[in-house]
């Protein structure tokens, strides 16, 4: 599939520091990609640049094969994009806004369309001002998504919002994503990502650590687990054990996956050992855990670097 | 850019404030009409007249404000990244406001020449005629358009240094601080200006002399030997100023960070 954003080898200083090292990757159209990293990994300063709000020292952007910078940027058209919070004029009305930012044909449709699958009716007319937190934030949101662009780009959307609001949104991005459009989405809310990226980036002090897919990252990390109910825990726990699967010590009957091949195996000896198998469940490990250990890999590799260097 | 353009105007129109200083102007112009007509002496009706009754420098002001908010406005309602991640470029992002404070200045312009004509057929119908001559061989209303036109180019030379001041500050206050006093800084500097260009012929070509423009245009007689400068030579001066200021400011939002 070809790619909607391209970055190669970008490099980006504010005066001696240096904040963005070498960083390249390339999004797929259609996709959901999480970028994750510690605070201060540089993920706004690499949204901003990708947006031309940043000068930068060297590399490039493209954005459906043309090229970005921040005298000139006609791709961006392709582009919407909400970073770090939402940019709202007090003196207009939620209408205003997207009347203001619609762009082409059929915009009328357009803001209708967006304002319903966000359900914005009842506020959309009223001056911003009054807004609440959650109100600003779909508003952002509408703004980004608008004239229905080829890649969302999006830095912490659900800040404010409420479970229906995050229900709402996260349905949205994953039909648009369906209908071709991509997503960048940073978040710190890692529950939420991993529920909707396919994609990763994991960046930290200003270097992409690692580019993969949420399967791979939460697999590679073996954190994925079979869980097992059966007529006779004991006895399975015994073949399992006698058959050399990992298990963990957990009381009930979970064996460690460490290829895809493990649960067909695991359901076959225990068949075949007389027990019943009631109930099967994948518990896949959670992204955090995942991310804070490719974080902490990523960090000693450079540090032996650093120290082999010297 | 049309685009551009219409959406700054948008957000000019859907502003409070903008119907506010409008009513306030047409208020202005109406109380010195009416005050000119109950005292002729004090508030002579011709000079009224050619001073669109008083509303040259209150359009100044608004017109200092609305040039430094069109900027740091952005900034201080976390907009500019919106306005600047479209596929338009810096530099028609920021032409595009400098047009909409053009079309702005020229609805101000428009709106109170009007008016004083309206007024002047309203009270002074069968007392002053605006054909009648004025000196140098104009009339109260060619004279009165002169003087619009050359204070209209001096504003313009106030808010290209506005533009900038907002760009590199970010902030409405320093900017319009720095207009205002730039306004009253020819008037109360008039007498140093007149003894430096009187030792150093050079100097009459500083900015602060440019803004004299329009009260040169009203009292040529006066100002001409003190400042050593002809109509022509101010007008250049002020259009050279205006696009020195405009290109700074150009440059640096095109090299900011945002």
């Amino acid at each position: 599939m070809s790619s909607i954003l391209s970055v190669q080898n970008l490099n980006k200083s504010f005066g001696n520091k240096h904040v963005l090292h070498d960083v390249s990757f390339d999004l797929t159209k259609g996709h959901i990609v999480g970028l994750v990293g510690p605070n201060g990994a540089g993920k706004s300063t690499l949204m901003k640049t990708m947006l031309g709000l940043f000068n930068y020292d060297s590399g490039s952007i493209e954005v459906a094969g043309e090229k970005v910078t921040p005298q000139k940027h006609e791709s961006l058209s392709k582009v919407g994009a909400l970073i770090e919070y939402p940019g709202i004029y007090p003196f207009l009305t939620g209408w205003d806004h997207l009347q203001l930012f619609a762009d082409g044909d059929h915009q009328l449709i357009h803001i209708q369309k967006i304002i319903q699958q966000l359900n914005m009716d009842s506020f959309i007319k009223r001056k911003a001002k009054g807004y609440s937190l959650g109100m600003k934030q779909k508003l952002g949101i509408a703004l980004a998504l608008v004239n229905f662009p080829e890649l969302v780009i999006l830095d912490e959307p659900m800040n404010g919002l409420d479970p229906e609001a995050t229900k709402e949104l996260r349905d949205l991005i994953i039909s648009e994503s369906q209908r071709g459009t991509t997503f960048l989405i940073s978040s710190h809310i890692l529950s939420e990502l991993q529920r909707l990226a396919q994609d990763l980036l994991i960046i930290d002090e200003g270097r992409i650590v690692q580019q993969t897919t949420m399967h791979d990252l939460l697999a590679s990390q073996g954190k994925q687990t079979i869980m097992l109910m059966t007529n006779d825990d004991k006895k399975a726990r015994q073949l399992l054990k006698k058959a050399k699967f990992t298990t963990t010590p957990d009381p009930r009957v979970e064996v460690v996956a460490k290829s895809d091949d493990t649960l067909p195996q695991v359901l076959r000896l225990l068949v075949e050992g007389g027990v019943d198998i009631l109930d099967v469940t994948r518990l896949e490990g959670n992204l955090e855990s995942s991310l804070l250990e490719v974080l902490k890999q990523s960090r000693i590799k450079k540090k032996l670097a650093a120290e082999q260097a010297e | 850019m049309w685009t551009l353009v219409r959406q700054e105007s948008f957000k000019l129109t859907r502003r409070v404030s903008t119907w506010i200083s409008t009513g306030c102007l047409v208020g202005i112009e109406v109380l010195f009409a009416f005050l000119s007509r109950i005292y002729p002496q004090t508030f002579v009706p011709a000079n009224m007249f050619e001073s669109l009754y008083f509303s040259r420098p209150i359009i100044n002001f608004y017109m200092i404000a609305a040039a430094a908010t069109i900027i740091t406005m952005e900034f201080q309602y976390g907009t500019m990244k919106q306005v600047l991640y479209r596929r338009y470029s810096r530099g028609q992002i920021l032409v595009s406001k400098w047009i909409a404070i053009f079309l702005y200045t020229l609805y101000w312009y428009v709106m109170s020449t009007g008016i004083a004509l309206l007024m002047k057929a309203l009270l002074f119908r069968h007392t002053l005629s605006i054909h009648q001559g004025a000196g140098d061989g104009m009339s109260i209303f060619t004279r009165g358009l002169a003087i619009s036109a050359a204070s209209f180019v001096s504003l313009w030379l106030l808010l290209s240094m506005v533009f900038l001041l907002a760009n590199l500050f970010r902030n409405s206050a320093a900017a319009v601080s720095v207009g205002i006093i730039g306004y009253f800084a020819s008037n109360i500097v008039t007498q140093l200006l007149t003894i430096l260009i009187q030792k150093w012929d050079w100097a009459k070509w500083n900015p602060v002399t440019m803004t004299l423009y329009p009260s040169m245009l009203a009292r040529p007689g006066y100002y001409q030997p003190l400042l050593r400068m002809q109509g022509w030579q101010m007008l250049l001066g002020n259009v050279v100023y205006i696009a020195i200021f405009l290109w700074i400011g150009y440059y640096v939002f095109n090299k900011r960070n945002v």
